[in-house]
C-alpha cells in the first residue's frame, strides 16, 4: 500500500483532524463545567433551595466571543489553504470529459475513446442487487491511469447529477448548461466507486460507475483499442 | 390575580372551534395539525429506515422510497420545525404581553385556514398518480422532468403556506411591538419574545424569495417560460440562489424559537436570570442577520465560482460565534443556580447537548475543503437531525410539558414522561451518531439502494435499531400527553414558581386571558424569582 491511497484526499484527512481535534475539545470545554454546575448547584433541601445572584460577567462574554472567532476564522482560512489544492488540477493532469445522464455516465478520453456506464450495468439483472466493483463489467469500467492526475470536465445532458469520487474525497455538481471542473489521482490499482450524489429521479441510488485504475502501461494499450 | 372562575378556553362547541379568532384555540389547532403531520413525516422515516436495513430493494419501489423522501423533508420542515412555532407563538405570545389576543384576530384564523388548505393539498400528493418524487428541494431541472410528480401541487403548498407564514409572522411581530402591557419593556421582554421576533423578522424577509422561486418553477413547467431550463437559455441555479436565500435562514426560523424556549426553560428551573441577557438578545439577531449571508454553503459543490465558495465559508463559520455565545451563557446560566431536575429541564439539557453536537458538525460543512467530501451524503442528513431532528424536537417536546398545565390544567405523568426521554435520546443517537459515519464512510444522500460495502451495511442495521427505539420513545411521550389530557392531575396554577406573565394568570387561562390589561410594577421582570416569593409573603 502506498501512503496516500488517492490524491487530494489527504487535505481531507487532515481538515478533518483539525476540526474532530476542536470539536472535541470544544465540547468537553462545554459540557464538563456544565457536568459539575448540574451536580454542584442541583436543588438540595436546606443546602440549596435558592439561587444565588450573580452579576453577567463582560470579562467572560468577550472572551467566549472573541476565542471562538479566532477559532472559525483559523479553520476557514485553513480551509480556503487547501481547497485551492483540492480544486485546482495540477499541471498536465489527463482531461477526461464526463457527461452524466439519466441514469448513467458517458467518459471521454482525450483521443475521443468513450465510455458508458449505466446504472443497470452496476446491479446484477437476476437479484437486481449491487455488484462489488470488482464484479462489473470491464466494458462499463473507465479506466483511470495510476498515479496520474486526472481533470475532470463535468456536464449533464439533462438534469443536475454530482460526481463523487470516493477514494478522492471530491465532489462536484455536473449542471446542464455548464462545465465544472474537480481532480482526483488514484496511486493503488484497483476497481472504485463513483456515485451520482445530486439526487436525480427513480434510479439515482443506482447512478453509479466504477473507476478501474491501471498501470500506465496497460492504460495506454487499452486507450489504444476500440 | 383575581380568583374568578371561568370555564376554560377550551370548553366549547365544534362551531365555536372552526369560527374561533382567539388565540389560544388557534394556538391549539396549530398545534395539534402540527403534531398528526409530524407523526405522519415519522412514520414515512420508519419506511425509509426499513428500506436502508440492508443493500438491495426490498420493502418499498424506487419511486415509493423517493415520495417517502419528499413527504418526510416538507412536512419535518414546514408542518414541524417550522409550524410548530405558529402553535407557541399564537398561543403564549399575547399572554406573556398581558395582551387579550393577537394585534389580527381574524387575520390571525386566516393564517390557520391558509395553512389547513395546504395541508389538504399535502395530503392530496399522497393518493396514486399525485405522488410527488422531487425532494423537498425540487430542484429545476428535475423538477421539470415527468419523474417529479405534479409540480403544481407543490407549488401552491409552498405559496399556501408562505401566506400563513406572513400572516402570522406580521401579526405576531405588531402584536409583541404596540400591545405589550405597560411595564414589560423592550428590556423586560423574556427571550422568547426576543427570538420569536427575530423569527418573524426573517419570515417576512425571505418567504417572498421561495415565493418567487416556485412560481418560475410553476410558469417554467407549465407556461413555457424558460427561468431555469437550460436547453432554452434558463439557469438552474438561479433557482437554487432564491431556493436557499430563504431556506437557510429558514433553519434559523425553526431554531431561534426552540433557543427561546430552552431559555425560558433553564432559567425556570435554575431559579436564576438568565447569565448575560443583553449578549443573549444580541446573539439571536446576530444569528438573524448573518443568516442571510451563508446560503452558498448549500451550494458548494454546485458549479458557482470558487472565490464565492470561499467568502462564503467565512460567514458561515462566523455564524458559530453567536451560537456559541448562546451555548455559554445557558451553561453560566446554571452556574450558583437551584436546580430543579423536572422533565422539561432535562429536555432542555437534552436539547443543548445535542444542538451542541449539530453544531460542531455544522461548521466543517461550512470548510469547502471537508465539504468536498461530505455534500449531499449521510453526514449533512445527521448534521441537521441532531439540530432540527433533536435539538428542536426536544425543545418543543420540553416546551409541550412546560407549557402543558398551562394550556390543559393538568399535570402529565412524570415518570412515563421520563421514559419517553430516555428512550428518545438512545434511539436518536444510535440513529444520527451512525448516520455522521456513514456520510464519512461516503454513503450518498437520497439513496434507496446502496452497494453491500460491509461498513455500511453494519452502519445502516444499527442506524434502524435507532429509528425505531426512538420512534417507541416518541409515542411513548405523545401518549402521556395525550393520556394525561384525562387522567392527569389538576395542575396548580403557577407550578413552575415563574414570574412570567403568562403563569400569573390561571391554568387554563380563561377566555379573555386577562381580567383587567396587567402593570407590570417597576421590580417585576419575567426572571425575578424572588419578585413572585415576595408577592406571596405579601399576601
Amino acid at each position: 500500500m502506498k501512503e496516500v491511497l488517492a490524491y487530494p484526499a489527504q487535505y481531507w484527512h487532515t481538515m478533518y483532524e483539525i476540526w474532530l481535534f476542536i470539536s472535541v475539545v470544544i465540547y468537553l470545554v462545554v459540557f464538563l463545567p456544565a457536568l459539575y454546575f448540574l451536580i454542584r448547584y442541583r436543588y438540595r433541601r436546606g443546602v440549596n433551595e435558592k439561587a444565588q445572584h450573580v452579576h453577567e460577567s463582560k470579562a467572560l462574554e468577550v472572551l467566549w466571543t472573541i476565542i471562538p472567532t479566532i477559532v472559525v476564522i483559523y479553520l476557514a482560512t485553513q480551509s480556503f489553504a487547501f481547497y485551492r489544492i483540492q480544486r485546482n488540477a495540477p499541471e498536465g493532469a489527463m482531461e477526461v470529459k464526463v457527461t452524466a445522464f439519466m441514469w448513467g455516465w458517458e467518459f471521454e478520453y482525450p483521443n475521443g475513446k468513450k465510455v458508458y456506464s449505466f446504472f443497470n450495468s452496476v446491479v446484477n439483472p437476476e437479484t437486481n442487487a449491487y455488484l462489488k466493483p470488482e464484479e462489473v463489467n470491464d466494458m462499463f469500467k473507465a479506466y483511470i491511469p495510476e498515479d496520474t492526475p486526472v481533470k475532470v470536465l463535468l456536464t449533464s445532458r439533462d438534469v443536475i447529477h454530482s460526481f463523487y469520487v470516493q477514494p478522492a474525497k471530491v465532489t462536484e455538481d455536473a449542471v446542464p448548461g455548464r462545465i465544472t471542473h474537480m481532480w482526483f489521482q488514484i496511486n493503488e490499482p484497483g476497481n472504485y466507486w463513483v456515485f451520482c450524489r445530486e439526487y436525480c429521479g427513480t434510479q439515482h441510488s443506482r447512478m453509479a460507475a466504477v473507476l478501474k485504475v491501471v498501470p500506465k502501461e496497460e492504460f495506454n494499450k487499452w486507450l489504444q483499442t476500440n | 390575580m383575581a380568583a374568578v372562575s371561568y370555564k376554560p378556553y377550551f370548553s366549547a362547541g365544534f362551531k365555536e372551534w372552526l369560527f374561533t379568532t382567539d388565540h389560544k384555540k388557534i394556538g391549539i389547532m396549530y398545534g395539534v395539525t402540527s403534531l398528526i403531520f409530524f407523526l405522519v413525516a415519522g412514520l414515512s422515516a420508519l419506511a425509509i429506515r426499513l428500506e436502508l436495513y440492508q443493500p438491495g430493494i426490498q420493502f418499498v419501489s424506487e419511486d415509493t422510497y423517493n415520495q417517502a423522501l419528499t413527504v418526510h423533508g416538507v412536512l419535518m420542515q414546514f408542518w414541524w420545525a417550522v409550524a410548530i412555532w405558529g402553535s407557541f407563538g399564537n398561543y403564549l405570545l399575547p399572554l406573556m404581553i398581558g395582551a387579550r389576543d393577537v394585534a389580527f384576530p381574524r387575520l390571525n384564523a386566516l393564517s390557520y385556514w391558509f395553512f389547513f388548505a395546504a395541508s389538504v393539498l399535502a395530503l392530496l400528493t399522497l393518493l396514486p398518480g399525485n405522488q410527488i418524487r422531487m425532494m423537498w428541494t425540487g430542484y429545476p431541472p428535475f423538477s421539470l422532468n415527468e419523474n417529479a410528480g405534479p409540480v403544481a401541487f407543490y407549488a401552491l403548498i409552498v405559496h399556501l403556506l408562505g401566506a400563513a407564514s406572513l400572516a402570522s409572522a406580521i401579526n405576531l411581530v405588531v402584536t409583541n411591538l404596540t400591545m405589550r402591557a405597560p411595564g414589560i419593556t423592550l428590556k423586560k421582554m423574556n427571550l422568547f419574545l426576543h427570538s420569536f421576533l427575530a423569527m418573524n423578522v426573517i419570515q417576512i424577509l425571505g418567504v417572498p424569495a421561495l415565493a418567487g422561486a416556485v412560481t418560475m418553477l410553476l410558469m417554467d413547467k407549465y407556461f413555457s417560460t424558460a427561468f431555469f431550463d437550460p436547453t432554452r437559455g434558463g439557469d438552474p441555479l438561479l433557482y437554487q440562489n432564491l431556493f436557499w436565500f430563504y431556506s437557510h435562514p429558514v433553519v434559523y426560523v425553526m431554531i431561534l424559537p426552540a433557543f427561546g424556549l430552552i431559555s425560558e426553560m433553564i432559567a425556570t428551573f435554575s431559579r436564576r436570570e438568565l447569565f448575560g441577557r443583553t449578549s443573549m438578545i444580541i446573539a439571536i439577531w446576530g444569528i438573524a442577520i448573518l443568516g442571510f449571508m451563508v446560503w452558498i454553503h448549500h451550494m458548494f459543490t454546485s458549479g458557482v465560482p470558487d472565490w464565492i465558495r470561499v467568502l462564503f465559508s467565512y460567514t458561515t463559520v462566523l455564524i458559530g460565534v453567536p451560537t456559541g455565545i448562546k451555548i455559554f451563557n445557558w451553561i453560566f446560566t446554571l452556574y450558583k443556580g437551584s436546580i430543579r431536575f423536572t422533565t422539561p429541564m432535562l429536555y432542555t439539557l437534552s436539547a443543548i447537548f445535542m444542538f451542541l453536537i449539530g453544531g460542531l458538525t455544522g461548521i466543517p460543512l461550512g470548510l469547502p475543503a471537508f465539504d468536498i467530501a461530505v455534500h449531499d451524503s449521510h453526514f449533512v442528513v445527521a448534521h441537521f437531525h441532531y439540530v432540527l431532528g433533536m435539538a428542536l424536537t426536544l425543545a418543543v417536546f420540553g416546551g409541550f410539558h412546560y407549557w402543558y398545565p398551562k394550556f390543559t390544567g393538568r399535570m402529565y405523568n412524570e415518570t412515563w414522561a421520563k421514559v419517553g426521554l430516555l428512550l428518545v435520546m438512545i434511539g436518536s443517537n444510535l440513529f444520527y451518531f451512525l448516520q455522521f459515519i456513514v456520510g464519512i464512510y461516503g454513503m450518498p444522500r437520497r439513496y434507496a439502494d446502496y452497494p453491500a460495502i460491509p461498513e455500511w451495511t453494519r452502519l445502516h442495521e444499527l442506524q434502524t435499531v435507532g429509528a425505531f427505539i426512538l420512534a417507541f420513545g416518541v409515542l411513548v411521550a405523545v401518549l402521556n400527553l395525550i393520556l394525561s389530557l384525562k387522567i392527569g392531575k389538576k395542575a396548580e396554577d403557577n407550578p413552575w414558581q415563574s414570574p412570567s406573565l403568562e403563569w400569573l394568570i390561571p391554568s387554563p387561562p380563561p377566555p379573555h386571558n386577562f381580567d383587567k390589561i396587567p402593570h407590570m410594577p417597576e421590580d417585576w421582570d419575567p426572571y425575578n424569582y424572588d419578585w413572585l416569593e415576595k408577592q406571596h409573603r405579601k399576601q
